[in-house]
């Protein structure tokens, strides 16, 4: 594993203010993963899982990943989304349907699944279901020598993995001293020491304070950027708008809907029987293009993105 | 809570696990071996000095450790000062003071002392997971070790549960008079048992889904000098070791 950099990804790139027209580069315009490399890594095919005591998990659900990319999945709590995560790990077994990852049959053996959850990493919601190791170093051991590797690749993994996360400097910390979310990234830290090609993220974001979020934000830049897949669960439309490649929609155990995020303000209506708000500063910015202060191009998906679109404007009136 | 932080802020948290494990032996054998109770309480004042001025711990704060085992040492010493002597068939018993005399108790006390003072200095300089991890290299049997790191890690887990559940409960009046006391008492051993059972479940989830097969293992810790700090805890230990057995 390459230790990182903090290096702003490119996509983040402010508009410059000597822009002559109203040429605005979308960050996840043509550049965008989804563009560049259209293999599906994850694919669910119409999987339905029942909870034995008659809970529906997933009825039907249909859903791909495509590999790089950066994927928000949406839906209401008790929809399906821990279940659906659950099965991209091979905690659980669709009763129906098939999962294939990187264009194969998930394989239920013993190996297959070692091979699996080498690849596609879970980190849980609550870090108290997952941190079991008395310290943090221990912890983001605990997956790697699982693999069977060597202690000196582990050692090394852990370190890498503990630098990705911005947490070096507490690796002989005892867990129960760390902030919530100090122990999210712990979380992160031991799932990517496995190096895992897809990180599944269940609401992460929830219980962080801002500060917290872009701490953890800048850490999900990064792996998107060493070109790990990305699927994260969350019920802000408006963060997934923004951060999103591609936007999923789950509602009642089903996949009900999936569009790339910039096709966002045209699937309104998708979004409204979701139970779902359409992002504000796409409200906003329709108001403007209604009232002519913006021309009808490129949205912005996030309020920065509006400001410097407006900004812009500005200069060239002046 | 006191233990531990004193484990992670003392200054030899850094030393190798094994020479402090190794000085706190040499203290054991001291504390037995010695000869007089002087000679003990020797050993136990030097232990405790070693602790609290090479160490760093504290001294009130190694106090407040010490003093619920003292508590017991005390009522052990107690027991002996005291003696019941039963009169055969008419069921009289008389309550006698001091049967062997001074000598035994001075003897217990001392060794206890002694013995006490080199568990806390490991116990205060140590965390528990260098203990853990010393112990694994001491080969102790696998399973003893993960319900140790389990237990430690949920201990703190559970005492956040207990304490959440707790103000929950006096916030709504849980503990307004007695009775609601043992009612909301009686709810919370309900409530934690049931979460108790859902984290065991959680936990063997997150440890499949990172690909654990059964057996818990985890990356050692690294010492700069280990062998630096065995030869000063071995020549530490035989120290205390001869002054116990050479004090007249």
């Amino acid at each position: 594993m390459k230790p990182l950099k903090h290096q702003p990804s490119h996509r983040r790139t402010p508009v410059s203010s000597a822009a002559p027209d109203f040429t605005y580069l979308s960050p996840h315009g043509l550049d965008s993963g989804i563009r560049r490399n259209d293999e599906i890594l994850l694919a669910f095919e119409d999987v339905a899982f029942r909870y034995p005591d008659g809970n529906t998990g997933l009825d039907g659900c249909s859903l791909s990943i495509v590999r790089g990319s950066r994927n928000a999945l949406i839906g209401a709590n008790g929809a399906g989304k821990t279940t659906l995560f659950q099965h991209a790990n091979g905690l659980l077994r669709p009763q129906k349907g098939g999962i294939r990852y990187a264009g194969r049959a998930i394989d239920y053996s013993r190996a297959g699944l070692r091979h699996l959850r080498s690849e596609v990493g879970l980190v849980f919601q609550n870090p108290d279901q997952q941190l079991f190791s008395a310290s943090v170093r221990e912890d983001v051991s605990f997956g790697p020598l699982n693999l069977g590797l060597d202690t000196e690749t582990v050692r090394q993994r852990v370190t890498a993995a503990l630098q990705a996360v911005g947490m070096e400097k507490f690796a002989d910390r005892p867990v129960h001293n760390l902030s919530f979310g100090q122990k999210k990234r712990v979380c992160i830290a031991g799932v990517l020491a496995m190096q895992p090609q897809l990180l599944i993220l269940d609401e992460p974001m929830a219980g962080l304070d801002h500060a917290m979020r872009a701490e953890l934000l800048a850490v999900l830049d990064e792996l998107h950027a060493r070109g790990i897949t990305l699927l994260l669960a969350t019920h802000d439309i408006d963060f997934a708008y923004r951060w999103a490649d591609r936007i999923h929609l789950m509602s009642s155990g089903r996949c009900t809907s999936a569009f790339a995020a910039a096709e966002l303000p045209d699937n309104a209506e998708t979004l409204s029987a979701a139970g779902l708000p359409v992002p504000g500063v796409v409200e906003l910015h329709r108001l403007l293009v209604t009232r002519q202060i913006l021309p009808a191009i490129s949205s912005p998906r996030s309020l920065a993105e509006l400001i410097a679109q407006l900004n812009n404007t500005q200069k060239d009136f002046q | 809570m006191l233990i531990e932080q004193c484990a992670y802020g003392n200054r030899w948290r850094k030393v190798a696990p094994a020479a402090k494990g190794l000085f706190c032996l040499g203290g054991f054998i001291a504390a037995f071996a010695a000869s007089q109770p002087a000679a003990a309480a020797a050993v136990a004042g030097l232990v405790v000095l070693i602790t609290v001025l090479g160490a760093g711990v504290p001294f009130p704060r190694f106090v407040r450790v010490a003093l619920p085992p003292l508590g017991f040492l005390l009522l052990g010493c107690l027991s002996l000062a005291y003696s019941l002597d039963f009169q055969g068939a008419s069921n009289d018993f008389t309550v006698l003071w001091l049967p062997s005399g001074w000598a035994p108790i001075r003897q217990l006390a001392a060794r206890s002392g002694a013995a006490l003072a080199a568990l806390l200095f490991l116990a205060l300089t140590t965390p528990m997971i260098d203990l853990i991890a010393l112990l694994r290299r001491l080969k102790m049997p696998e399973v003893l070790l993960e319900i140790m790191v389990l237990c430690y890690r949920m201990l703190f887990v559970f005492s956040e549960a207990l304490h959440d559940t707790r103000t929950a409960q006096a916030a709504r009046l849980g503990y307004a008079t007695p009775r609601l006391a043992l009612r909301s008492l009686g709810s919370l051993t309900a409530n934690l048992t049931l979460q108790i059972w859902q984290r065991a479940h959680s936990l063997h989830i997150a440890a499949q889904s990172r690909n654990n097969d059964g057996a818990f293992r985890f990356l050692e810790p690294e010492y700069a000098h280990v062998r630096r700090d065995l030869t000063i805890a071995a020549l530490g230990g035989a120290l205390l070791i001869g002054l116990a057995v050479g004090m007249p």
